[in-house]
């Protein structure tokens, strides 16, 4: 017995060191996963259930004063669309004339949770969409209200995403105020973040926002992350603590965001963004506005003389990626709006407009 | 053990499936830290019980099982389960004949070793949990121990498993 116990112990090591060290075993883990992670599947099966029912029995009254709250909610968002496909061409005119980056454009998809991770000093959760969907090690997470997290393991249809609140986790942000950089890292409590060695002197105030500065290559600038909770000037400390509140519903959100970033030239994606909101219009039966298209880039040659080599490299890149991406110009839905009964597969494909 | 037909063994399989199942069932915030070591309490039992069919080896892919499952590294949790089972089978002989508080004291005494194993092995791997609150599920373990016990002997001598 002593003898297979020494074989067994020293096998396990064996394997955590080579599962730690090299990417030998990931094939193996990910075969595993296929037929384990069913199991917070199954688990989650109640919850599932409950919301099922839920909406089978919802009661006609409630079911219409939700839908007249979600097409209000949705003219909002739709009236705001459309001034930010006159704000991106802006956007892309002023950069241009500056000579500056490129914009970071990203595409988003729904995603469900289906587990959180049993070990309650971690924060990290399941989702359903794993890496035959496309998803990378590392891609952003959002939710409706901010930055979630990050993706840190790849199954084959599910994979885990760390959250920010984690104690392992940090994020370079931005006070949206005036720009002023920080390192937002993770305590552990869901409903706390902290900004490490920031100035006693800084400027920073209780409510301020702070967006990801995109500075870690990691996450997409940009994006709510917290809000400044609390300042505290201890003179016996060398830097000012510096709480804040994460603005994603962390332990609440079901229906997350994944960011998948892509790379068109600015033209083309504020062309195709105002494309898809025209088409989005003619769909809707709303008489058109005026087509918010930018100048094609020959146009915009002359004031830009250093962007004209730029747009022929780019452009054979793109057909391809365009193409790759299923239904581009997909109905834009609010991640809210998808019935909770629905299986999560069928959750619409959104694209969403943003810049650097 | 070539001359004892095994009989319905698939129950026992079926208990363990049941407890990977528990061991990723959601619970609230504040009892995520109280959650038993179900598929320790299930081998625990199974080894004490059916030794010629549950052992170190069982342990082990259960614990790669649930590596897959909680995302540490591919043989932390094997490790932990097989000297868990390690643990329990060089006792077994003693443990059968204690009264069940004094086996929930040796399972208290094994789990919490173990659990201590497991804060040392996170700590190399770089997640160390800030307390050691992490020895709380082998007490609640132990203090489950009689009524999985109890429960799974009924289930042993219903279906007669062997």
């Amino acid at each position: 017995m002593g003898v297979r116990l020494l074989v067994l112990v020293v096998l396990s090591v064996a394997l955590m060191v080579v599962d730690a060290r090299f990417a030998l075993l990931k094939p193996v883990r990910s075969q595993m996963s296929l037929v384990l992670m069913q199991t917070y599947w199954i688990t989650d099966l109640p919850q599932r259930l409950f919301q099922g029912v839920a909406s089978q029995f919802g009661s006609r009254t409630e079911l219409v004063a939700e839908n007249e709250k979600l097409k209000t909610e949705n003219l909002l968002l739709q009236g705001r669309m459309q001034k930010l496909a006159a704000l991106t061409e802006q956007n892309v005119r002023l950069r241009e004339l500056l000579n500056s980056s490129a914009l970071v454009n990203e595409k988003v998809e729904v995603a469900e949770l289906i587990g959180m991770d049993p070990n309650p000093f971690t924060h990290r959760i399941i989702i359903n969409k794993g890496e035959r969907d496309g998803v990378v090690l590392g891609q952003p997470v959002l939710d409706a209200r901010g930055l979630m997290g990050q993706v840190v393991e790849l199954m084959p249809y599910t994979s885990r995403v760390l959250l920010l609140t984690d104690t392992t986790h940090s994020i370079p942000v931005q006070v949206n105020r005036n720009g002023l950089r920080a390192i937002a890292s993770g305590t552990g409590n869901p409903e706390r973040l902290e900004l490490r060695h920031v100035a006693d002197t800084a400027d920073i105030k209780e409510g301020d926002l702070l967006v990801s500065s995109g500075l870690g290559q990691r996450f997409p600038a940009g994006y709510p992350v917290a809000t400044v909770k609390e300042v505290i000037h201890d003179s016996g400390q060398p830097f000012a603590i510096v709480r804040a509140v994460p603005t994603a519903a962390l332990n609440r959100s079901r229906y997350l965001l994944l960011v998948f970033s892509d790379n068109r030239t600015p033209e083309e994606r504020a062309n195709d963004a105002a494309q898809a909101q025209e088409a989005e219009d003619k769909r809707n039966g709303i008489a058109p506005i005026v087509p918010a298209t930018v100048p094609k880039p020959a146009f915009v040659g002359p004031p830009a003389p250093a962007a004209a080599p730029a747009a022929p490299v780019a452009t054979p890149v793109k057909p391809a990626a365009h193409n790759a991406r299923p239904a581009k110009p997909a109905a834009t839905k609010p991640p809210a709006a998808t019935p909770a009964a629905k299986p999560p597969a069928a959750a619409a494909t959104t694209t969403r407009q943003r810049e650097e | 053990m070539a001359g004892t037909h095994s009989r319905n063994g698939w129950i026992v399989w079926l208990t363990f499936a049941i407890g990977l199942l528990l061991s990723v069932s959601p619970l609230p915030q504040f009892m995520e830290i109280l959650r038993p070591l179900w598929l320790a309490l299930l081998l625990a039992f199974w080894a004490l019980n059916l030794p010629h069919k549950v052992g170190m080896v069982t342990a082990m892919f259960l614990g790669l099982a649930e590596d897959v499952l909680y995302g540490t590294l591919l043989g932390q949790n094997a490790l932990i389960l097989t000297l868990i089972t390690f643990l329990v089978l060089s006792l077994q002989q003693r443990l059968r004949m204690f009264p069940m508080w004094q086996q929930c004291l040796v399972i208290l005494v094994i789990f919490g070793l173990a659990q201590l194993v497991q804060l040392w092995l996170s700590a190399l791997t770089g997640n160390r949990q800030p307390t050691l609150a992490l020895v709380l599920p082998a007490l609640v373990s132990a203090l489950l121990w009689p009524w999985v016990s109890f429960g799974l002997r009924g289930l042993r001598r219903r279906y007669k498993i062997n």
